[in-house]
């Protein structure tokens, strides 16, 4: 039983050792959990889509209720522009519920608990709605980083404050879910060696605020997922509708 | 009569249903969600613009002070990010 509370992050190799050029592609824990998360998903949406009756089945239920959920969710911050990604924002939402709620299963592996992992999804999305934003408005897309009204003297400070304040947008990101997941399991963790050395008599306590913890982590989970979607959602109202 | 009861419940579960929309639309996430956004939002920025200053400073071989400089800026974005997500929170 490892006592190390940071023990339960290791990354370790999984199988043989793959090797790209000098780069290590070996499939590892980190690895097989998004796998399980991605084919989880499959799974849930395609028996929830399978049988498209009027009285719907579990299944069925829940993928219509993630489907409106995310739908109304684009269409409530990014407008009735943003419908063309609603696949791209879906797959993100999905991927790191998923990968956030495998993570509470006792023993299991948490991905997003690595920033590395939150930091590329962060990066992917950071790309693409630059990208999304360039295409809708050329060189005009520049003029986010020019706040109107602002004097001629202070314009040069001013979009170097914009472009930091641009830039700073995939780091937060993904430091949020990052630092959310292995902060909560860190903690739960600790009070869970609390149990075990103050024994039957002293480990109640601890027990009770672990249970607690569980719950609280559970709607963390589920949070930082909603979080993780909407601020992609905000960014893509910024690229799509430019009104800064 | 069975009519009138599906009726009334559907009405009850309608207004339930809308009403719980709006409850959605203005509650906020929850308030240690938004303290950690906007904390993030904070340091982030900071980061950012000191990592900036630090890679000018290697190519321009400018040592401490375009660090310096870049620091303060990103203190400053991060300010104006912290003003910006806390006015959007207030929409």
């Amino acid at each position: 039983m490892a006592t190390n509370p940071m023990n339960q992050f290791e990354v370790y190799r999984i199988g043989p050792e793959i090797k790209l050029g000098a780069i290590d592609i070996s499939f590892t824990n980190a690895s097989l959990f998004m796998v399980i998360s991605s084919l989880a998903i499959l799974l849930v949406f395609n028996l929830g889509s399978k049988k498209n009756s009027l009285l719907p089945s579990k299944m069925q239920l829940l993928s219509e209720l993630s489907y409106t959920f995310v739908s109304k969710m684009i269409s409530d911050t990014a407008g009735s522009k943003a419908k063309p990604y609603f696949a791209f924002i879906f797959s993100i939402f999905m991927f790191v519920l998923f990968c956030n709620m495998f993570g509470m299963i006792p023993y299991a592996f948490t991905v997003t608990s690595h920033i590395i992992v939150t930091f590329i999804l962060a990066s992917f999305i950071f790309v693409g709605v630059t990208i999304i934003g360039f295409m809708k408005h050329g060189l005009g897309y520049l003029k986010l980083f020019v706040p109107s009204g602002v004097p001629a003297v202070l314009l040069p400070l001013i979009v170097v404050i914009e472009i930091i304040s641009y830039l700073s947008r995939p780091v937060s990101l993904s430091v949020r879910l990052f630092a959310n997941m292995m902060a909560g399991h860190t903690m739960m963790k600790v009070f869970g060696g609390f149990v075990i050395s103050l024994g039957i008599v002293g480990g109640w306590l601890p027990l009770s605020f672990s249970v607690a913890l569980t719950g609280l982590e559970i709607l963390v989970a589920f949070l930082q997922a909603y979080v993780f979607a909407i601020l992609t959602c905000i960014y893509l109202n910024d690229a799509l509708n430019l009104h800064h | 009569m069975p009519k009138d009861s599906l009726k009334t419940r559907l009405e009850i579960a309608k207004t339930k249903h809308s009403k719980k929309n709006l409850y959605k639309n203005e509650e906020a996430p929850s308030s240690i969600g938004t303290a950690f956004k906007l904390s993030t939002e904070l340091v982030s920025a900071v980061a950012v613009g000191t990592i900036i200053g630090f890679i000018l400073d290697n190519t321009f071989g400018t040592k401490p002070w375009l660090i310096l400089i870049f620091f303060f800026v990103g203190v400053v974005a991060g300010i104006i990010n912290v003003f910006r997500s806390a006015k959007n929170m207030q929409k």
